[in-house]
């Protein structure tokens, strides 16, 4: 049976959607069969072929505190989270909220913020408002937890991840507490992408029957998850155990699942490794059943193979009939609709059978209960939730009414660097990074960016068939990703694919492919959205086309929360390698810069005229862009290959500041709190570090609350004597790819891969002064980055 | 192809090599579009359909696969239904 220490429940619910506003409305709707989809009026629908959508009917989603300053989409994942605490009883307190985390999935964000950006006159307020960054943010702000905050934006398996992730934390030690979910709202982008792909039924969407086609929906689910000793701890009720997820990759296409199923299957056969559960075990699964063909098939196939043999009581459904496709909010809202159908004991029904549509469903369904139009009461102990997303991303999560069997390895794990990649506006390629380092020249302007080449391209196998689909910020990734892989000498093969895993961590995503998407249809028209350009607008996009083209099969998130993504990414990764669920993994930092990038920073009013070093005093940085990707290896692993590794990556902490999303001052106790964090986790103390690289950037906000962060870990006389190093003076602010380049820097001087004396800056007597330090003895180097919003992460890399 | 048809065919490939990112000293008047080195799928046909029927008013929604082989199949095909 799971040990204590490693059992997670759910101890609150919250929800909202087409058919309810509460936990309780939904559950009651979905038990009678109630369909939410309607003609919408939100979007403009002239001239498209399907009018429909599943939208949500709140009118007080602007009760939140900051609701001005918040997209759509965050006040539905406020009003959630909301319901989900007070369900739980939690209380957010000071005693307490550096052990509560905020973890939200999302696929689209704030699209909405965008298409008024186009359309009113691209006002400041709305830029802030755009990103997925924002939601978890706006949820954190409004509880104030001050944990881990971070958002995960695989698409349509984004809420399933967010709770998986938030349970593998709670089990790593790292927190007491999440609220965790997702959430998306329904927006021209979206329904004119769909649209473009021929994927919108023009009828109410019809899954495991018609399969014509998805209806959007929109809506958040949140969900409290807590170790089972706060839950005691706090007298708290316990709706069930969550207990093993299951992620894998398709590396197959970026918008169509594998016809074989066999993505869908790893992900389903991990979530029940991971329980200690069996296929006999399972009682109820709420599927994917988004009502696209080749989705309802691939699903069938992948339920059939592994549930025929050994369950003769599985039923399944498709709450989306009655919900619409909820997209990043779809696999939170089925794990609510899933715990109450657990606990309930009670399998909602898929809605929309007429009765000459049942003989090809008994044809279809087989043994499994499919459970057409009408609710079914029946006795459960085990449910499972499936999420199976564009990109290739499969997610499977099991929830229980007893504690199961979940494990993790009595050690844990060593992790190693043994690759790097490196895209920077410097050059590309990690031995050009090396003799750039050695030049040392600022970059050219305040706003500089990467470019990706035929001969980057022919480096790494891609040919153009496959590359001339990708936009700048998948085309960065995929340059630095099949690099870092020949670089770590690491081959991926049919025996390996579902060994190594992909963490790319980003700050703005797509975002500018976004807008370019949106700016099509406020000239055109939502009929007029490019088919081309659409699976590009979601942020994994660029972490499926990485699984794509190099066969990589196993864990797959994109993970997005600001600046230091890059550098929490490498704690994501860490965590997945140490609990033993993969051998290796790409963790990656990944920014685009272009011309819409450019112009939404420059709204803000943080982008410098020219180039200037750090700790210059400006009111600005240098903004750039790149792709670092670092390979992450287990001790085993790297054993095994017989491999050099670069360094080791023995420490992470992660916290949140209690301060506004979008800034940054005042973050410097969270960043110190979460550089002892990454001490006490390498088993060191502050005064074991050699040096840091560090994440100022020539903008005083930033550089000030670093170097306050510094002086209340280090004291002022330590201080004096550990070099900051910093990276940014070379690449620029390329923000997640500066955070995880950042860390690819210290592995190379721990290495003594770089010259022995290297540029460093020093504060002592009360300022920063710049210098030449000698690298040479260095042990244990410390990386740290911040996100405007107040999230600060801190690594400690040590030499292998 | 005659003139009218070369114009339309420039034009074509202008198109795709904006809309499609395909480089453009790959993409001949003769290339197969769904061939392995240029890799077409079905995403990118609607796109070259939205792309002509934008640009020269010419339905090609439920037309023959043929028509869509290259860039020449494309000029003809316009060049013929151009009203």
């Amino acid at each position: 049976m799971t040990e204590n220490k490693f059992r997670c429940v759910v101890t609150g619910l919250g929800m909202l959607n087409a058919i309810g506003n509460t936990v309780e409305e939904c559950w009651s709707n979905a038990v009678d069969g109630v369909c939410g989809i309607r003609e919408t009026a939100a979007v403009d629908t002239e001239g498209c072929y399907a009018n429909l959508a599943a939208e949500v009917k709140a009118d007080d989603l602007d009760k939140a505190k900051h609701a001005s300053e918040m997209d759509r989409v965050s006040k539905l994942c406020v009003k959630a989270a909301g319901e989900a605490l007070r369900d739980a009883g939690f209380e957010i307190t000071d005693g307490n909220r550096e052990r509560v985390g905020v973890i939200m999935g999302s696929c689209v964000g704030g699209v909405i913020s965008i298409e008024d950006y186009y359309r009113n006159g691209e006002s400041a307020a709305d830029v802030t408002k755009m990103p997925i960054s924002a939601i978890a943010n706006m949820v954190a702000e409004e509880y104030g937890a001050c944990g881990v905050v971070t958002n995960i934006a695989n698409a349509c398996a984004a809420g399933t991840i967010s709770i998986a992730y938030a349970c593998d934390l709670i089990r790593a030690g790292v927190a007491d507490a999440f609220i965790a979910g997702g959430a998306d709202a329904f927006a021209s982008v979206p329904y004119a992408g769909f649209l473009s792909l021929h994927a919108l039924d023009a009828q109410p969407c019809s899954p495991f029957n018609r399969c014509s086609g998805i209806t959007l929906g929109e809506g958040s689910g949140a969900l409290v998850v807590e170790s089972y000793e706060s839950a005691v701890k706090r007298g708290a009720k316990i709706y069930c155990e969550v207990l093993g997820a299951g992620i894998s990759s398709d590396a197959h296409h970026i918008t169509a699942p594998r016809p074989d199923g066999e993505g869908q299957m790893n992900a389903i056969r991990r979530a029940l490794a991971n329980s200690g559960l069996e296929p006999k075990d399972i009682q109820y699964i709420n599927a994917h059943g988004t009502g696209t063909a080749k989705n309802d098939e691939a699903e069938f196939l992948s339920l059939h193979t592994i549930f025929d043999e050994s369950n003769d009581d599985l039923s399944v459904s498709s709450t989306k009939s009655m919900v619409g496709h909820c997209l990043g909010a779809a696999g939170a809202v089925e794990a609510v609709f899933s715990v109450k159908a657990l606990t309930e004991n009670k399998v909602p029904p898929t809605v929309g059978y007429r009765e000459e549509d049942m003989e090809r469903l008994a044809e279809r369904a087989g043994k499994i209960d499919f459970r057409p139009n009408v609710a079914r009461d029946k006795k459960m102990t085990n449910v499972m939730s499936n999420s199976f997303a564009f990109g290739g991303n499969n997610a499977s999560i099991i929830f229980s009414r007893e504690a199961g069997n979940v494990t993790l390895p009595e050690t844990r794990e060593d992790v190693y660097v043994t690759g790097l990649g490196v895209v920077s506006p410097i050059g590309n390629g990690v031995e050009n990074y090396i003799a750039k380092v050695a030049e040392a020249s600022l970059p050219a302007e305040g706003s500089v960016h990467s470019e990706v080449g035929h001969e980057d391209y022919d480096a790494c196998g891609l040919k153009m068939a496959f590359y001339r689909k990708l936009d700048k910020f998948s085309q960065l990734q995929a340059v630095s990703g099949m690099e870092a892989l020949k670089n770590a000498s690491l081959t991926v093969s049919d025996e390996n694919a579902t060994d190594i895993g992909i963490v790319v961590g980003t700050s703005d995503g797509p975002i500018a492919t976004v807008c370019d998407f949106q700016q099509d249809l406020v000239r055109k028209g939502n009929a007029a959205g490019s088919a081309f350009k659409f699976p590009n607008t979601v942020y994994n996009a660029a972490g499926g086309y990485l699984s794509i083209c190099s066969g990589i099969k196993g864990y797959n998130v994109t993970v997005t929360n600001g600046m230091q993504s890059g550098l929490s990414g490498i704690a994501y990764a860490c965590n997945i390698i140490r609990a033993g669920q993969e051998n290796a993994v790409l963790a990656t930092g990944t920014d685009e810069n272009g011309e819409i990038i450019t112009s939404l920073y420059n709204k803000l009013g943080c982008v410098s005229a020219s180039a200037h070093p750090a700790y210059a005093g400006q009111d600005g940085f240098v903004l750039s862009d790149g792709s670092t990707t670092l390979v992450l290896e287990s001790g085993k692993s790297v054993a095994k290959r017989g491999v050099t590794p670069y360094a080791k990556v023995t420490g992470y902490g992660m916290t949140r500041a209690d301060i506004r999303f979008g800034t940054v001052r005042g973050s410097e106790g969270a960043m110190a709190d979460a550089i002892r964090l990454a001490c006490e986790d390498a088993g060191i103390s502050a005064s074991d570090i050699d040096a840091v690289v560090g994440f100022a950037n020539g903008m005083k906000a930033f550089d000030e609350t670093e170097i306050a962060a510094y002086r209340a870990v280090f004291g002022d006389e330590k201080l004096a004597a550990v070099p900051i190093h910093n990276v940014k003076d070379l690449v620029g602010e390329s923000r997640a790819a500066a955070a995880a380049l950042s860390a690819g820097h210290a592995a190379l001087m721990l290495a003594g891969k770089l010259e022995e004396v290297q540029n460093a800056y020093r504060y002592e007597n009360g300022a920063v002064k710049a210098g030449k330090v000698s690298t040479a003895a260095y042990r244990r180097v410390l990386v740290t980055s911040v996100a405007a919003g107040g999230s600060c992460c801190a690594v400690v890399l040590e030499r292998a | 192809m005659n003139a009218n048809e070369q114009k339309i065919a420039d034009r074509i490939k202008e198109l795709l090599c904006e809309n499609l990112g395909i480089d453009a000293d790959v993409l001949t008047d003769e290339i197969a579009l769904f061939g392995d080195e240029i890799g077409l799928d079905s995403i990118d046909s609607m796109e070259i359909i939205a792309c002509i029927d934008d640009e020269f008013g010419v339905s090609m929604t439920g037309t023959g696969k043929e028509n869509f082989y290259n860039v020449e199949s494309l000029a003809k095909y316009v060049a013929a239904h151009q009203g």
